[in-house]
């Protein structure tokens, strides 16, 4: 049997505990409650037909997983998730295509061709970006990027 | 509560603050309360407040230009008053027939700032290396908190809501775990005070917040630092009580078996973290795997599976379904499992444990056997006849002891040293003389100690398999059997020493098991063993 020891009736202490139980039940913590805001994309847990994927694909949250990823989701996860491990997987992904991020526009900049000067200060060429309010790619010549803008620390 | 002294009578401070009804606040504190914290919202919201120094400084300021800072009471007023600002700010938000994400947004925008500001002052309360105010200060806030949270709890009662008290607690906790020299140096204390408040806050003590500490104590960052980060195991113990407060608030639904579905969505959530528990932390679980089987229900068998099946890591255990498998020959079963509770403390009355230590010795007078039942014997109520933490104590009390008592005589337990002894009789008494529910508690208490190869396993093992051949009656047989088949239906995972037990009985002639009337009483139980025997005994025709 399942309760081998026979049942044992709640005492009255126990039934209270069980009321209030029952009445936190209907309002159970959201998963959200115990994250940072997520400003762009808060969660909202949904039933999916269970055919749907559920759960993210095993190693997706490794850098040669986000380094297989188009450059404009990269984009998108470093504006949309901020503050989160994505965001540093993105970060770390468009670094190594070669991206470089601007402090001051707060946009990721890469090469066009070999910069025109290069000294100590900056070099200056033609360069693409990544433009967030248009959300798209564009191209600038005779661009002056100063290093002092230039994001440069090691992630690890 | 208990008398609070050491670091938690801050916390007790908070709490009594907090909850006495008398609050007899300074005529204008509460609008000064309000208008700071709101003004605190708005400049953590702003583009520049959220990480800089400077906006927490000028706000200290206009604290101390309010009176805020000059008297600890004031301090704790603050606290208490603006703890309670935020949640009314959360209820109205959760009373709106808006979207879930919208309110939640909401409740959040408030409490997140409040954590902030919580986190600021703690961090840069006293000197930088002044460690103690800022610990002072932390336990003082958890208090209030806490405080705020039970008087909620009683006057809301089934309104009560659960999420700003779980957002500030988990919240103020990532921030205080954040990797910065100031906040690394009081980490322990942080997580001392944390376990307190915790262990204050017990679903026993406030049931209608029971889900979120259940979140709070197993969020992956609490664990990793109670269990993990933490040098020496010194967050072992407290998290053990934590886990030890979960299982005696479940006992009394558990046991009846009938879940209602409050209890078996906590229920779930329980062996969840055990699971997690016993994939990350096995060595946790193998050292107070006694405290929580003395609080754990008899009838809940996987949840104290999972427990008893936990081992250390670098062990490899024999398959048990190896033929001719010797488990006299491995060289584990000659050390002692390490138990972290002082289960010789928990035999009680200082007299009984007297008499038990004389008669060990003695093994006289034989009136001590026969008022065994008696001491061990708390009511007549069917169900609730005995005392089952001292059942358990007495057993693993005396298997300890005549372990020694056959090493001190140079020899090794087996099936024929640990017979024919006063810790035998014991034993055998307590098969004989038990009725048929003390018995099942005493079977069960052996067989909690069926677990990885170790020598209280190979002992207790050797002694559930001789009383079995000695017994003088059928029903002890098949109440052994029972206590080791019940433990083996279930799904995964099933302890080392209970399979290997269990294989030896059914597969050992010495045994007859299979001449036994129990084994064939119905079709269905009959079907039961040969599936049992078949899984056990696949290599035996080899």
């Amino acid at each position: 049997g399942v309760a081998p020891l026979g049942a044992v009736p709640l005492q009255k202490e126990h039934q209270q505990q069980f009321q209030m139980m029952e009445s936190a039940y209907y309002h159970m913590p959201h998963p959200s409650d115990s994250e940072r805001t997520r400003t762009y994309l808060p969660r909202n847990p949904i039933h999916t037909p269970p055919y749907y994927i559920q759960q993210p694909l095993p190693h997706s949250d490794t850098l040669e997983f986000y380094q297989r990823l188009a450059t404009e989701t990269l984009f998108f996860v470093f504006y949309y998730m901020e503050g989160t491990k994505a965001q540093y997987l993105a970060a770390k992904a468009l670094k190594k295509q070669s991206w470089r991020f601007h402090t001051k526009y707060m946009m990721w900049f890469q090469r066009h061709e070999e910069p025109k000067i290069i000294n100590e200060e900056y070099e200056q060429g033609t360069y693409i970006y990544f433009d967030y309010e248009k959300w798209g790619q564009r191209k600038k010549e005779g661009f002056t990027f100063e290093y002092k803008y230039l994001e440069d620390r090691d992630l690890n | 509560e208990r008398a609070a002294a050491g670091p938690t009578v801050h916390i007790h401070n908070g709490i009594l603050q907090a909850r006495s009804l008398n609050y007899d606040d300074p005529p204008g504190l509460m609008e000064k309360t309000d208008f700071l914290l709101k003004d605190w919202i708005n400049i953590y919201h702003s583009a520049s407040g959220r990480d800089s120094t400077k906006a927490f400084s000028m706000f200290v300021h206009q604290m101390n230009v309010h009176g805020i800072l000059k008297t600890d009471d004031l301090i704790t007023r603050f606290f208490r008053l603006s703890t309670q600002l935020c949640v009314e700010v959360v209820c109205r938000n959760l009373a709106e027939t808006v979207t879930p994400t919208v309110i939640r947004a909401k409740c959040y925008y408030t409490l997140d700032a409040f954590v902030r500001l919580i986190a600021l002052l703690v961090k840069h309360s006293g000197d930088s290396n002044n460690t103690t105010t800022k610990i002072h200060l932390l336990n003082k806030v958890l208090g209030i908190v806490a405080g705020c949270l039970l008087q909620d709890h009683e006057t809301r009662m089934t309104e009560f809501q659960q999420l700003p008290y779980h957002r500030i607690f988990i919240m103020l906790f990532l921030e205080l775990c954040a990797p910065e020299p100031v906040l690394e140096a009081i980490n322990f204390q942080v997580l001392t005070a944390y376990c307190h408040t915790y262990h204050i806050l017990r679903p026993s003590k406030a049931a209608g917040f029971c889900y979120a500490w259940l979140e709070l104590i197993s969020h992956r960052v609490f664990i990793g630092r109670m269990l993990a980060v933490t040098p020496q195991q010194k967050g072992w113990a407290m998290y053990a009580q934590l886990l030890i407060d979960l299982f005696k608030y479940l006992a009394p639904f558990l046991r009846n078996a009938e879940l209602a579905k409050p209890v078996t969505m906590l229920y779930k959530g329980t062996l969840r973290v055990l699971l997690v528990l016993l994939h990350d932390f096995p060595e946790f679980l193998c050292d107070y795997h006694y405290g929580f089987c003395d609080v754990i229900p008899p009838n809940c068998i996987q949840m104290r599976n999972l427990i008893l099946s936990a081992f250390p890591r670098n062990m490899r255990l024999p398959d048990p379904f190896t033929p001719n498998l010797k488990v006299d020959m491995l060289q584990e079963i000659s050390y002692a499992p390490r138990v972290l509770t002082n289960f010789a403390a928990l035999i009680t009355p200082s007299q009984f444990k007297k008499d038990l230590d004389s008669y060990l010795k003695a093994r006289a007078p034989v009136t001590f056997l026969s008022e065994l039942r008696s001491n061990l014997q708390v009511s007549n109520e069917p169900g609730m006849r005995y005392n089952i933490p001292l059942m358990n104590a007495l057993v693993m009390y005396v298997g300890t002891q005549a372990i020694a008592y056959i090493r001190s005589k140079g020899l090794t337990p087996n099936m024929s040293t640990i017979a024919h002894s006063a810790h035998m009789d014991i034993f055998q008494n307590l098969t004989v003389d038990l009725d048929t529910e003390g018995r099942y508690l005493f079977l069960n208490a052996v067989a909690n100690q069926l677990r990885y190869p170790n020598s209280h396993t190979h002992y207790f093992s050797c002694t559930l398999l001789y009383l079995f051949a000695e017994a003088n009656t059928e029903a002890i047989q098949e109440q052994i059997t029972r206590v080791l088949l019940e433990r083996l239906i279930v799904n995964r995972p099933h302890p080392w020493g209970l399979l290997i037990t269990f294989i030896e009985l059914i597969k050992n002639p010495t045994y007859k098991f299979w001449n036994h009337e129990f084994v064939h009483c119905a079709p269905e139980i009959e079907k039961l063993f040969e599936s049992v025997a078949r899984s056990c005994m696949v290599q035996k025709t080899g």
